[in-house]
């Protein structure tokens, strides 16, 4: 892989550019917008930024009301302060009322590796996803980032989008199509399937490339959204390849890989590896060296594939 | 501002009695309700609906309509009662209360019902929703004003005072809130239960301007409700002393009548007591 990004500037990038296409999208911030890369849309359209400082469970409901005008708000914060902190407020205001707002998490999971487990969000996509009607997007490209950041825009309800803080390598190409509820078949094999999400999606993408050069032949799914998650690619991949490892920064119960179990146990029962946090805090260190302990680097990756396969 | 002459006062009292006596009538439907606070709010909710917000029922989603936010969600069945009375909807809904599928949860649903704009119950969500839609009629150029109803037990919840110092800061001067002060919760006077005090002097220390009326005085309720923004560039609030229940004699200012499963002699008496005060007033 040649080129990295980072996944905040690229989501401000992106936001102008809807900001540009729709006169009625906002951001909001609480005390993060800097951090969360708004500083261009901000420039750009200095009245359709809302400032909320520390104020996360409120600035949930303030986004409510406002989409009740019509407008598409864009919230965007550190993940576990605007999934786990203002959880009911996300769940009654946004959820319930099916309100057209896009919650933003950002230096989600492992991300602030040396600041420690309040800051860290490995339970984002577990709770969010109880929620009735909230799409939940985990782009693991730059590429991907700003197509999700478009179709957000142009879908109408609650979206939940993450994304990290570190430099993500470049996959897709810019003719890339992107679509909610479509998993994306990156590489072809008939060994195992690998279904890699969001931030470590290049690390199980790397790890695909390691076991071919080993002779297997693993195929790769980017399972960008969780919810809806596509159940026929998955029982797709079940029926052609057998087996199935999920990657994920996040914790096991209730991410990805729960969510693909739930499929499969359901509709085509097919044995399971999942790679992520068990259960416990994030411990902290140097981000790559945190994803080394939960076995999340490629070669590592690599390992449990051909352990499992074996 | 608007005076309430007599004759208008007592058409407000009429519409005031009528959602009383619907909210009966859907606790008797449902078996069991929240009944104190629909009662300590009826008048406010009814002067809101009669007289000074702008609503349409036959155009529920209206652009430029007011909206009213009940965050005490518990106290719905004074919202069901005036839109029914407007005509939302058809009053033979009421008596579909408390059963399987009924469009009248126990808290508001926005999407069961034409009238209703928020999905309240959770204590401590609505004002920070109507300071978002505040903020968008305003970024809208719309001359709209958001009306809130709160309970004063509720305001234990830290999240109102977000919003409340949210409000201040993008001085949304078009939205309005009561505080239903009717003294009680669940477990007993508010004030022993979290002591808000001083009330006055805290919202004012949010930067709100702040009012004290009787709420079941109409004339008081309608003289400050149609007089917003109190203060050009500041949010409004006005505490309206409340009894809980109120209306129904054996109940009023009682604790245990904030959810109400009836007695069929409880019934009887809720109905000599409203029949009594329709009698007085002319229906």
């Amino acid at each position: 892989m040649s080129e990295s990004k980072d996944p905040r500037k690229t989501f401000g990038e992106a936001l102008v550019e809807v900001g540009e296409k729709y006169s009625n999208v906002i951001a909001l911030s609480a005390d993060s917008s800097s951090g969360s890369g708004l500083a261009p849309f901000k420039e750009k359209f200095p009245s359709r930024h809302l400032e909320f400082g520390i104020m996360e469970q409120g600035v949930i409901g303030f986004a409510s009301g406002l989409a009740t005008t019509g407008k598409i708000p864009f919230v965007v914060a550190i993940a576990p302060f605007v999934t786990a902190r203002p959880f009911e407020m996300f769940r009654n205001d946004l959820g319930y009322m099916r309100q057209n707002v896009k919650v933003v998490g950002r230096c989600a999971g492992l991300t602030y590796s040396t600041l420690g487990a309040t800051h860290q969000s490995l339970d984002d996509i577990a709770i969010i996803r109880t929620i009735p009607g909230v799409v939940i997007i985990n782009p693991g490209d730059p590429v991907e980032i700003k197509k999700a950041v478009h179709s957000a825009a142009e879908h109408k309800g609650p979206i939940y989008m993450r994304i990290g803080s570190p430099a993500m390598p470049i996959l897709y190409n810019e003719d890339y199509r992107f679509e909610f509820g479509k998993g994306v078949v990156m590489k072809e094999g008939n060994d195992v399937t690998i279904i890699g999400t969001g931030t470590v999606l290049s690390k199980a993408f790397d790890a695909a490339e390691i076991l071919e050069k080993d002779g297997i032949h693993a195929s790769l799914i980017d399972m960008h959204t969780i919810k809806p998650i596509d159940h026929h690619l998955l029982i797709k991949a079940a029926k052609e390849t057998g087996r199935i490892v999920t990657v994920e920064e996040h914790y096991l119960h209730g991410g990805l890989g729960s969510a693909v179990a739930e499929v499969l146990a359901l509709e085509y029962p097919a044995p399971l590896k999942m790679i992520g946090v068990d259960d416990q805090f994030g411990g902290n260190g140097p981000y790559e060296k945190l994803l080394g302990l939960y076995g999340l680097q490629a070669g590592q990756i690599a390992e449990t594939v051909k352990e499992f396969i074996r | 501002m608007h005076k309430l002459n007599d004759d208008e006062e007592l058409y407000l009292e009429q519409i005031a009695l009528k959602i009383r006596k619907n909210v009966v009538r859907m606790i008797k439907a449902g078996k069991a309700g929240h009944l104190g606070g629909a009662l300590s709010a009826a008048d406010i909710i009814a002067a809101l609906y009669f007289k000074i917000m702008k609503v349409n029922p036959q155009n529920p989603g209206w652009r430029k309509r007011d909206r009213f936010v009940l965050s005490a969600g518990h106290k719905c069945l004074a919202l069901y009662a005036v839109l029914a009375e407007m005509g939302f909807f058809n009053k033979s809904i009421l008596d579909t209360y408390g059963s399987l599928g009924s469009k009248l949860p126990g808290h508001p649903d926005m999407h069961k019902l034409p009238g209703i704009e928020t999905n309240t119950g959770a204590l401590g969500h609505g004002l920070s929703i109507a300071g978002g839609m505040a903020i968008g009629l305003k970024m809208d150029g719309l001359d709209s004003k958001v009306y809130v109803l709160m309970g004063d037990g509720e305001l234990a919840e830290g999240s109102n005072w977000e919003a409340a110092a949210a409000s201040s800061h993008y001085k949304l001067d078009n939205l309005l809130v009561f505080v239903d002060r009717n003294t009680l919760q669940i477990s007993g006077r508010t004030t022993e239960v979290m002591n808000y005090e001083p009330l006055y002097k805290r919202w004012e220390a949010f930067g709100w301007c702040v009012r004290e009326i009787n709420g079941h005085d109409l004339k008081q309720i309608v003289e400050n409700g149609t007089d917003i923004p109190f203060e050009n560039r500041k949010p409004s609030v006005i505490i309206a002393n409340t009894v809980k229940s109120k209306g129904l004699s054996f109940a009023e200012d009682r604790v245990n009548y904030h959810y109400w499963k009836a007695t069929p002699e409880e019934f009887q008496l809720a109905d000599q007591d409203l029949n009594e005060l329709g009698r007085r007033i002319g229906i």
